[in-house]
């Protein structure tokens, strides 16, 4: 289980990150505070300031180097783009 | 009583539709969602056992279960703008956990837990009526490291025994699957030809193949998920695989499946 490509281990130094993006993509009050106002909502979560950064720009790639999942990273971007601009589903 | 055995995708898009799909191939693979609602109404069966693995909704890095069995009395989630809420076969549960603690496996076990969308998407599409209460058992497919596929499969031939052994009518149901890369630089490009090599290996009746494969090649082929499958493998042993549907989209391999018990 050492070579894995697409989804390794969480490194521990990215658990407070990982709990964001998990927040950002299961908690609806927890994203709606965010959307609000997202360093106070980062705060609460005691973000260290290169991750909030990567957070803020939704720099894919930046985040996966501090230890994201990559599951995580997609899922909060969908969940935040739903959130800021309502799409239609059932399209058909 | 072990009544019958399904593979279904539980691919969000199924569900929510959206306009980047193509409208043929959701409606193809629904329609082999409602082939199995049918069997499920003919097996007349009184209890769906689902083996899904949670997208880190209900298990966080807090506590990461590798294998893990819902025994409370409903369980609830939410995906998106779904909401959902089912009874769980509480006798069954209990005595999966129970008996599969028995047999050696170290079962973490949740009476109250979010039931993840990957329990979902299948249940919304299979459900048969009158709807008939589950037993959701969740395998770690996203948190490395996980279960080995080897592991699944002996899990999964334990857990075929203790369904068997039961009074009841027991459907068991793997979600997931089959290539897809979710969050990855690959998610437009799945390995189809992968998921085509296995799906013929399956139809022959090869299902203890999967057991082999290690955790490194599923996760290069994007079928991290096929741990699902290999506990129903366990469970089905050298049946047969009966091919519902196999849909590629632009973005995952879906497939729907029937073993004979």
């Amino acid at each position: 289980m050492n070579d894995q490509p697409h989804y390794r281990f969480p490194p521990a130094s990215a658990y407070r990150l990982n709990r964001c993006l998990f927040a950002l993509k299961s908690d609806d009050a927890f994203r709606a505070r965010f959307v609000k106002d997202a360093p106070a909502a980062m705060a609460e979560l005691e973000l260290d300031a290169e991750d909030a950064a990567a957070v803020l720009r939704g720099d894919r790639d930046a985040l996966l180097a501090r230890g994201a999942h990559p599951y995580l990273v997609f899922m909060a971007d969908l969940r935040l783009r739903m959130e800021r601009e309502p799409v239609s589903f059932e399209f058909f | 009583m072990l009544v019958g055995a399904f593979a279904c995708a539980h691919t969000p898009q199924l569900l929510a539709r959206p306009g980047t799909e193509d409208r043929d191939l959701v409606l193809r693979v629904h329609a082999a969602f409602a082939r199995v609602k049918r069997r499920l109404e003919a097996l007349r069966a009184d209890a769906i056992a689902i083996v899904a693995g949670d997208h880190v909704e209900a298990f966080f890095l807090d506590a990461v279960p590798a294998l893990a069995v819902y025994v409370g009395r409903e369980c609830a989630g939410t995906f998106g703008r779904y909401r959902y809420r089912f009874p769980i076969h509480e006798p069954l549960a209990r005595a999966v956990v129970e008996q599969g603690v028995e047999r050696g496996f170290d079962l973490f076990y949740t009476q109250h837990a979010p039931l993840d969308y990957a329990f979902y998407v299948p249940l919304h599409f299979t459900m048969p009526e009158p709807a008939v209460p589950i037993v959701p058992l969740h395998v770690n497919v996203y948190l490395p490291p996980q279960p080995t596929p080897r592991r699944c499969y002996e899990w999964g031939r334990a857990l075929g025994e203790i369904l068997r052994s039961r009074p009841e009518r027991v459907v068991l149901m793997a979600s997931g699957g089959m290539s897809h890369f979710p969050g990855t630089d690959r998610y437009a490009s799945p390995e189809f030809e992968y998921d085509r090599r296995l799906l013929e290996s399956l139809k022959a009746g090869h299902g203890r193949e999967l057991a082999a494969i290690t955790g490194e090649e599923l996760d290069k082929m994007g079928n991290i998920e096929l741990r699902t499958w290999a506990t129903l493998l366990g469970a089905v042993g050298d049946a047969r695989a009966d091919l519902y549907c196999y849909e590629p989209s632009w973005h995952h391999g879906n497939a729907v499946v029937e073993w004979p018990v």
